[in-house]
């Protein structure tokens, strides 16, 4: 079996624990305005034009971005840096796109790195069919579970989809008490607002069951623009503007009473 | 803990001082060689008199407020001259006094002085006319093409650190120990006892030499203090004045008198000779934490006063800069920085943890004072704590460069697979940039860089060198008609042979002539075990001797054998034909296959097993050439792979290469991977380092790049030093942090007026970006940024 990787990123660091190998899988059901990874979105194999500079000069190539993989040939990957995993407690991360769109091949990969003796984590929009993430669960020993917005309908506008999903698979990991990190997209007009902040901590409260481990607060950055520009799409967030540090820590304010590690960024 | 107000003037007055050649000491020296006392001695009676003589009459220097005195010159980085080493001529002082980087100031009347005494006196005479007298046409050859460099042209022999020992011995212990080694001759069965007996009379001069030293500085301190007006300056200088009367004589009892006893060791040393690394206290903490805690127990210093005085003892290595280089020397280190290396942490003799509280105060002195001299390094062991290497971090990523990280459980490997015991090896540690020694007890020179890649464009050359016409190596065949990869490996090897061979025969004879004519019995007093042998430092007195030959560009070479691996033979994307062509054209008109070398070529530093193969197999080619070939102080020669500055010079005499960098651009540094190849991670180019075997060399370098957001994040410190354990469990020997934006670097560049205290980590030394010249500037640029994870 083979699955469609866009990148494979060695020295994670902001991806779960420790120094980690993480694998970004093609394919995303949502639409998210601030997504950094757009050569992600679509299923297939994409061609994008590349432009190296050696002095003033340009040269103009193409890049395929998509290749396939066994789920051999990622342990093998993984295993190029399992001494830096061994000495900081990491381990691999399944990344997108949306993981959860390759499910066999995401099932069948997890289960090879957890054999190998790695600690695995899937970062997901949480956006799967049940039987998909019950599956893909046996073998995760973390998720990092995105929540882009407590109202339904911002979701919906923001990302394409709507929530519902996202909650009850995230309530189905804490009742089979997987371990999770609720990631926090922090983007200013969507979400970047001290009332979300308030409604996420409500939200929280009723499902802290002690497997929620972290909570990370994402704030917007702009490193992803150059990405759109590149493969000529549509920069919906053009206009849009980082968040400010005070910002960022009053929102870790009106968190805290959960009582849950807190942390800026990934 | 705060540096008080005395240190933070003395600071300033040091970082303010202009550096400045000073004629006394070539004037003494003059005088002494030209007057009669110095006819019909034999050699190290000759040097212990002339080290006397220089003693006697040097200028005493004592700076407002310091409490540690002591100058090598006559002022505050006045810097002395060594015509016995190497005669600067007029011309000489001319480039030094005008040129835009490194420069010192010189009067007109040094000039003078130069004109009328020096050069008519030493012209022909110095160590560097025996040197280039007795080297071979092709040692000259390959040295004026830029296949290597000699460290002993400008300098003296050192790269030696002071043991356990020194800090508990005074010159008077010393001076029994030569009375009964001297008892012990035995002129009837020891054909060199009557050498030996001269080596310890020199040696015995020397004790009385420095003791009488410290002595002068005791009577100009009573004098000042009689003249004292503010009555506390009075009291301190008054018990300064006892201090010199009491050490170095005596071995040191207080943490003062153990300062002030290294810092006149320091001086004596590097007025004898001008010795690479100037001197060395080695493991300063191990040294210093025991009177460190009788004292404050005992309540007789306070930890403030005990900080105030280290403050002032780091002061005084920053006020003197290293010798002044010129011409080649001038461009293989090319710089202020003496490398003066302060070890911290590491094991004890027992090999337990040795991190103690003095590691902890010694980090915040370096990280306070802020200054590039004396450089320091941690050391790190499995049995060190985290908690060390992070209060290490967190000077490292203010962008100081230091410390520099090492790993002792390598170092240790080094030295016992070398043949030291394994009590001498964890007492060692490593000095310089990042040389393995074994402290107090062994004598490694550093000879000379060696230019892995001009040595493979001469091999394209057939022999030839197109830069200076000649031909330098043996025939070894045009490439067109190597038949395959192996039969070029070959060629190259032959080459890389052939100039080892040409290099080692040239640092026997030139360790010769600093055994016969320049011995150093200063020095040999402080090195076991040459007086129990009645042998010289420069003759094979110490316990261990080593000489080193420092490889150079290990990342290029493998790029550049790589491509032609990848690209001519594997995938036959080019002829050798066209390859030739573009290197001759120096890329013009093939710039698409100038993009096809960078971009698409396999590089090292991506751990990427293909390209990696050709950095194992040319560390082996030189690691032969070199390893286990004897020198005359009965010592081997060994590798280590370190540059200094000396891939920029060697970049420079070297035209375009087959992994796409054009002529003259700087060659990779240490073992790092060429700047800007390494797109995979850090963790990628620590995979690709560690596949040479560091244990066979006497160190390597290793540089990292990071951006300052990388030590921001929660977690980073111990990311960062899971990083550090990792490659050093793959047996990595070391490790230096360059923690500033690229963006920070360009806008220095853009105005310097505005970063006059920027400091960078340069290769095994930091210094100030300022300081640089602009090719090494944009070098430093180059280097891959990592932050973006």
């Amino acid at each position: 079996m083979k699955g469609l990787i866009f990148n494979i990123k060695r020295y994670a660091i902001h991806d779960g624990p420790g120094i980690r190998v993480t694998i970004f899988m093609k394919g995303c059901p949502l639409d998210c305005w601030w997504c950094h990874n757009p050569e992600g979105k679509s299923s297939g194999r994409v061609t994008v034009g590349r432009i190296d500079r050696i002095g003033e000069r340009e040269f103009r190539s193409e890049e395929q971005v998509g290749m396939e993989y066994s789920p051999e040939e990622l342990v093998e990957k993984a295993e190029r840096d399992r001494v830096f995993m061994e000495h900081s407690g990491g381990g691999v991360t399944f990344s997108g796109g949306e993981p959860l769109m390759q499910p066999e091949f995401l099932t069948e990969t997890l289960a090879l790195m957890q054999q190998s003796g790695f600690h695995t984590t899937v970062d997901t929009s949480g956006y799967a069919r049940k039987e998909t993430l019950k599956q893909v669960m046996q073998y995760t020993d973390l998720f990092l579970y995105d929540l882009k917005h407590t109202d339904p309908d911002m979701h919906r506008k923001y990302t394409g989809v709507s929530n519902d999903l996202v909650i009850s698979n995230l309530d189905m990991l804490l009742a089979e008490g997987k371990d999770v990190w609720i990631r926090i997209p922090v983007i200013p007009g969507v979400s970047a607002d001290a009332a979300h902040m308030d409604n996420l901590r409500v939200f929280l409260e009723s499902r802290n069951n002690g497997h929620i481990k972290e909570i990370n607060l994402l704030p917007y950055h702009k490193t992803g623009s150059s990405k759109y520009r590149r493969f000529g799409l549509d920069d919906r967030m053009a206009s849009v503007s980082q968040v400010s540090n005070g910002h960022l820590d009053d929102y870790i304010e009106r968190l805290k009473p959960l009582g849950i590690h807190l942390k800026k960024g990934g | 803990m705060k540096m008080t107000d005395r240190v933070t003037r003395l600071r300033e007055q040091s970082l303010n001082a202009t550096e400045t050649i000073t004629a006394e000491r070539a004037q003494l020296i003059t005088q002494f060689y030209s007057g009669g006392e110095a006819r019909g001695l034999s050699a190290p009676v000759l040097r212990a008199k002339a080290f006397e003589y220089l003693l006697r009459h040097k200028t005493i220097c004592i700076n407002d407020g310091e409490l540690i005195v002591g100058e090598r010159g006559p002022a505050s980085k006045a810097t002395p001259t060594y015509p016995e080493i190497s005669l600067h001529s007029v011309e000489d002082l001319d480039i030094l006094n005008s040129r835009e980087k490194v420069f010192f100031r010189v009067s007109d009347e040094v000039r003078k002085i130069y004109r009328e005494e020096i050069i008519p006196f030493w012209k022909g005479r110095s160590n560097r006319d025996r040197i280039m007298e007795r080297m071979t046409p092709e040692w000259l050859a390959a040295y004026k093409a830029g296949i290597f460099t000699e460290f002993q042209e400008q300098r003296a022999p050192g790269h030696t650190v002071l043991g356990y020992k020194m800090f508990h011995t005074g010159f008077l212990d010393l001076k029994k120990e030569i009375a009964d080694a001297t008892s012990h001759l035995d002129f009837c069965n020891d054909p060199e006892a009557y050498e030996r007996a001269e080596e310890l009379k020199a040696m015995d001069i020397a004790c009385d030499a420095i003791i009488m030293y410290a002595g002068r500085h005791a009577d100009a301190l009573d004098t000042l203090a009689a003249v004292e007006q503010d009555e506390k300056r009075r009291h301190e200088l008054a018990g300064m004045a006892d201090l010199c009367r009491r050490v170095p004589a005596n071995a040191p009892q207080t943490f003062h008198e153990m300062l002030q006893h290294y810092w006149f060791i320091h001086l004596g040393v590097v007025t004898e000779l001008n010795p690479w690394d100037s001197f060395n206290p080695g493991r300063l903490d191990q040294h210093l934490w025991p009177v460190y805690k009788k004292e404050t127990d005992a309540g007789t210093i306070t930890a403030d006063e005990a900080y105030e005085l280290l403050g002032c003892f780091w002061v005084k290595f920053n006020n003197h800069p290293s010798p002044p280089k010129i011409g080649i020397t001038a461009q293989e280190s090319n710089t202020y920085t003496d490398f003066c290396l302060i070890n911290l942490g590491g094991v004890k003799p027992d090999g337990s943890d040795a991190v103690n509280e003095m590691s902890y105060i010694l980090l915040d002195v370096i990280r306070e004072m802020r200054i590039v001299q004396p450089s320091s390094m941690i050391q790190v062991s499995v049995s060190n704590p985290d908690s060390f290497i992070h209060k290490a971090l967190d000077i490292v990523k203010t962008g100081f460069g230091q410390p520099s990280v090492f790993n002792t459980d390598v170092i240790i490997q080094e030295l016992v697979r070398q043949g030291k015991s394994i009590v001498d090896a964890r007492n060692g540690g490593a000095s310089g940039c990042v040389e393995t020694g074994a402290f107090g007890t062994e004598c490694y020179w550093l000879t000379g860089y060696f230019n892995l890649v001009k040595i493979l464009e001469v091999t394209l050359n057939n022999g030839f060198d197109p830069r200076t016409g000649v031909q330098m190596g043996p025939k070894t065949g045009d490439p067109r008609l190597f038949s395959s990869f192996d039969e070029f490996m070959l060629a190259y090897r032959q080459q890389i042979n052939h100039f080892a061979h040409i290099k080692v025969r040239g640092n026997n004879v030139i360790e010769k002539t600093f055994a016969i004519h320049l011995p150093v019995p200063f020095l040999s007093l402080l090195l076991e075990d040459c007086i129990a042998r009645g042998k010289d430092y420069n003759a094979g007195g110490a316990r261990y001797n080593t000489t080193y030959i420092q490889g150079v560009g290990l990342g290029s070479i493998t790029d550049i054998l790589t491509s032609v691996r990848f690209n001519i033979y594997d995938r036959r994307r080019f002829s050798w034909d066209e390859m030739l062509t573009a290197l001759h054209n120096n890329f013009e008109g093939a710039e698409e296959m100038q993009y096809e070398l960078i971009y698409h070529t396999p590089k090292y530093g991506n751990d990427d097993d293909y390209a990696d193969a050709q950095a194992v197999a040319v560390f082996e080619m030189f690691h032969d050439a070199v390893t286990g070939r004897p020198t005359p102080r009965g010592g081997i020669h060994r590798i280590n792979m370190l540059p200094t500055t000396s891939h920029v010079y060697f970049g420079n005499v070297t035209g375009a290469t087959p992994d796409g960098r054009k002529a003259s651009v700087p060659l990779s540094e240490g073992i790092s991977p060429f700047q800007g190849v390494d797109s995979q991670s850090p963790t990628a180019v620590l995979k690709s380092a560690s596949k040479i075997d560091h244990l066979r060399t006497g160190g390597t370098l290793l540089n990292q790049k990071f951006s300052p957001e990388f030590f921001e994040d929660e977690g980073s410190y111990q990311k960062l030093t899971a990083l550090i354990r990792s490659y050093f469990s793959l047996n990595g020997h070391h490790m230096q942090f360059n923690v500033v934006s690229a963006d920070t670097l360009r806008n220095a560049q853009k105005h310097p007026e505005q970063y006059r205290d920027l400091i960078v980590r340069v290769a095994g030394y930091s210094d100030y970006f300022n300081d640089l010249g602009e090719d090494l500037q944009n070098e430093i640029i180059r280097r891959t940024e990592h932050g973006d994870y």
